[in-house]
């Protein structure tokens, strides 16, 4: 079938099976490779795109039911976001697997609660595994990025 | 600009597409151990392509350090999971369901699925002969035991145990085990191969391209300049893509193609690839009264599954390390890498060191309790110093333990109040002996080229490396080109394994400078690292290079429940220099959190060979809520001195602390993970028997 997908501020056509998820679409219909298959689950968070600006698993949402809905990868983001450059400049990543979405998920927290405490980013972003287990540079990232530098340095 | 991985723009192999490709999917044996009677993929629209048995029976055996694999299996399987048939089609989708449609008859055989049932007399075979590899990564010699599952034995005589138990005022032994485990890297194996002509090129996230060129190079009869390997950045890997592990099988399918073959892992198949070995470590020691330590005696059983890989080499690791950082006069190590029936075991982070860790850590604490002694103590009396001779007979320079141990202890406030509080202290030998070369060129822009075989996976030996070049050649690091690695480009190296990585190229950057000095152009370096064990005696050099560290962990327990909480977790390691600091920090803090799934929950289950929680829901890895109270490490150098490899050390010594803090609220845990039934099990023994 053919759906009509607004991803990244552009209409897209694209053909997709009604029973692909808007991770398969993404990948192979927009090469949107920031978006990556872990667990397959739901649970690992790797695929997490904005869908109406809230973080979604792609792998578990249907790409027919993503129609009519703004969805948003870190492609969008050009680099200089302010979560994208405290993730860089506090080294907040390994492997970079997981780090898209991990960046989508600050941001979508952050945009929640912009003055976040360490548990909240903890708690917050519980739904995002790094297995290179990168945490404690992501929590200093995304206080970097809500301008709480201070709170974590003690 | 910012970096590719924060932007998105990092391409892995996964995401790695040629021209003209077919999608690849396997077909897995759903028993442990059977003859297979036929295949018969007369089912298969004939526009797939399928890789049966007889398509595979003229292609070499392979395997690392014992030749025990064929690219399918071949008449027998012998786990759940082994593979016996491999699609290719237009698309993922029709791959899955073209896989579905071949169907084998298999006639089972008894199998055997655990470690010490494998070692019995009359235990069934998993392999009826095992013959040893050839190629380079035999680099030890290789003890199996013909008419057992034992495929290396290792072992280690020191003094004379027999005598010296005599003399000891004390003597404690106990059995610990540690779990399977999974690696769940982020990123799952992926590779694409295609033929040009009678050359192969394979893209793929490995570990060790020169090895996997080998390997590929043997199974097709191909010369080296015929096999080329091409390494993406790896989405994570911490030791699952090492060695040859769905290469082949895509090159095979391709070859029968004659067009690309992508092959991708589903994750459920990533349990069915490799895994940490399982394992059951007696350990025995004996002491005066005054906590000097007289004797250590252990036997290390190393699960490696149905195919040995490197298991050999993770036994023989795992037993010279577990006599520890102590002096000891008299020890013997008998370690043996076993097959089962159930899904191979190979390297993993720690490379068997935290599991006979695990055991020895565990063991001191039980005799300072029987010693009536601080455990702090009793480890200090006995540790390694500067020029003290270790087990193998090879003097230990540059030594830390006591400062690593006493910074643990310090960080979790042990001279106040040990209750709760475990501490453990570890060594871990780095590959040896092994080779390294580094080739830099001075580009037309004034910029220069690095031609490496290092592979990065998420560790930053890339990062590391491209800094110690630029100060070497005095220029700024963004002038410093890194491509990735090419085996057709880059000068050999063992292989980016054991944190060796940085160090050894390290040394090699350093004759590649001179000599791109004195060419002006183009500059090569190499270094060598001699050595190596007896595997009859363990006498010789385990390693040129050790790496140092310890652990301090502070737990909460519910004594209700059983679940262990950890408030407080600290590690010290041995970092000789550091050269990229961000990237040393995540290697501490990526190990530390790994060791704490290892102590808490991580472990691959199985019933009657299947493993039952091949998936991220039931098998947990450590996520931000499971993050210690508090998580905090440091990284102790000292002036002048090496590099030191840093990507592993913190991670053995983590489950020990956390267990020793545990077993000091009188719960004496044996059994990794610590599962609350586990932890209320061991305090309902302890109340029943009190130590």
């Amino acid at each position: 079938m053919t759906l009509e997908l607004r991803v990244n501020g552009a209409d897209h056509q694209v053909e997709a099976r009604a029973d692909e998820s808007l991770l398969t679409v993404l990948r192979r219909e927009l090469g949107l490779a920031s978006v990556r298959e872990t667990c397959g689950i739901g649970v690992c968070g790797a695929c997490t795109v904005l869908v109406d600006a809230l973080p979604m698993s792609g792998c578990l949402l249907l790409a027919p039911l993503a129609e009519g809905r703004e969805i948003r990868t870190v492609e969008s983001l050009g680099g200089e976001d302010p979560v994208q450059r405290a993730f860089a400049e506090r080294h907040a990543f390994q492997c970079g697997y997981c780090t898209p979405a991990m960046v989508l998920a600050a941001k979508r927290l952050l945009e929640e609660n912009p003055s976040p405490t360490e548990e909240e980013v903890r708690l917050g972003l519980a739904g995002n595994l790094c297995r290179c287990g990168s945490y404690v540079k992501i929590v200093e990232a995304v206080l970097l990025a809500a301008g709480k530098e201070r709170e974590w340095t003690s | 600009m910012t970096d590719a991985r924060v932007t998105g723009a990092a391409r892995y192999s996964e995401d790695l597409d040629l021209e003209g490709q077919l999608y690849a999917r396997l077909v897995r044996s759903p028993v442990p151990h059977a003859r297979v009677l036929s295949v018969d993929a007369s089912l298969v629209p004939p526009r797939c392509v399928v890789l049966v048995p007889d398509d595979v029976r003229g292609l070499a055996r392979y395997g690392v350090q014992i030749e025990d694999e064929t690219v399918l299996a071949l008449d027998r399987v012998r786990y759940v999971g082994d593979v016996v048939a491999a699609v290719a089609a237009e698309t993922p989708r029709e791959a899955e369901e073209a896989a579905a449609l071949v169907q084998v008859v298999y006639e089972e055989v008894p199998a055997v699925l655990d470690v010490v049932d494998a070692v019995a007399p009359d235990a069934p075979l998993v392999h009826d002969e095992i013959a040893l590899a050839s190629g380079g990564a035999a680099y030890f010699g290789m003890r199996p035991q013909p008419g057992t599952n034992v495929c290396h034995r290792f072992q280690l005589h020191h003094g004379d145990v027999k005598a010296a138990w005599g003399q000891a005022d004390v003597v404690v032994e106990e059995t610990y085990r540690t779990p399977a485990a999974q690696h769940a890297a982020m990123e799952p194996h992926a590779c694409v191969a295609r033929w040009d002509g009678e050359r192969l090129e394979v893209f793929t996230g490995t570990q060790t391209p020169f090895n996997l060129r080998e390997e590929l190079g043997r199974i097709f009869g191909l010369s080296a300049d015929r096999v080329r390997v091409v390494v993406p950045l790896m989405g994570g890997s911490f030791g699952i893509k090492t060695f040859l592990r769905t290469e082949a099988i895509a090159a095979a399918l391709a070859r029968k193609a004659g067009r690309p073959v992508k092959l991708v892992l589903p994750r459920a198949e990533e349990w069915q690839t490799l895994n940490r070995h399982a394992a059951v470590v007696t350990m025995k020691l004996g002491a005066l009264a005054d906590g000097t330590l007289l004797a250590l005696e252990t036997t290390c059983l190393a699960d490696t599954g149905a195919y040995a890989d490197c298991g050999p080499g993770v036994a023989q690791k795992m037993g010279f390390a577990a006599p520890g950082p102590y002096r000891i006069p008299n020890v013997r190590v008998d370690a043996r890498c076993v097959y089962t029936n159930l899904p191979p075991a190979g390297a993993f982070r720690g490379y068997g060191q935290m599991q006979s860790a695990w055991a020895r850590e565990r063991a001191v604490d039980l005799l300072a309790e029987r010693l009536g002694l601080d455990p702090l103590d009793l480890r200090l009396r006995n540790l390694l110093r500067d020029g003290d001779t270790y087990c193998t007979g090879e003097t230990m320079h540059d030594v830390h333990f006591a400062e690593c141990l006493e910074a643990a202890a310090a960080a979790i406030g042990w001279r106040e109040g040990r209750r709760g509080k475990g501490l453990s202290v570890i060594l871990k030998g780095m590959q040896t002996p092994s080779r390294a070369s580094i080739r830099i060129e001075r580009d037309e822009d004034a910029g220069y080229t690095l031609r490496c075989a290092t592979t990065e996976m998420g560790q930053g030996a890339r990062r590391a490396i491209t800094l110690l070049a630029a100060e070497q050649l005095e220029v700024d690091p963004d002038c410093v080109r890194f491509p990735s690695p090419d085996t057709d480009v880059v000068p050999y190296d063992t292989r980016t394994t054991s944190s060796r990585s940085t160090y050894m190229m390290a040394c090699a950057l350093e004759a590649a400078v001179q000599a791109l000095r004195e060419d002006g152009t183009m500059g090569e370096g190499e270094a060598i690292e001699q050595g190596g064990l007896d595997p009859d005696t363990g006498q010789g050099i385990a390693s040129t290079h050790w790496h140092q560290g310890a652990a301090g962990a502070e737990v909460r327990v519910d004594e209700e429940t059983g679940k262990v909480e950890v408030v407080r977790l600290h590690c010290a390691v041995y970092a000789g220099r550091v050269v990229n600091r961000p990237g040393a920090e995540l290697q501490n803090e990526g190990s530390m959190i790994m060791g704490l799934g290892t102590a808490l929950f991580e472990e691959v289950v199985a019933a009657e060979g299947q493993v039952t929680n091949a998936n991220l829901s039931d098998y947990p890895v450590p996520s931000f809520a499971d993050l210690p109270g508090r998580l905090t490490h440091e990284l102790i150098e000292r002036e002048g001195a090496e590099v030191h490899g840093l990507g592993e050390t913190a991670l053995p010594p983590v489950p020990a602390a956390i267990g020793n803090a545990v077993a000091s609220l009188g719960i004496p845990v044996t059994e990794l993970p610590l599962t609350p039934e586990r932890v209320l099990a061991a305090a309902a023994r302890a109340v029943e028997a009190p130590a």
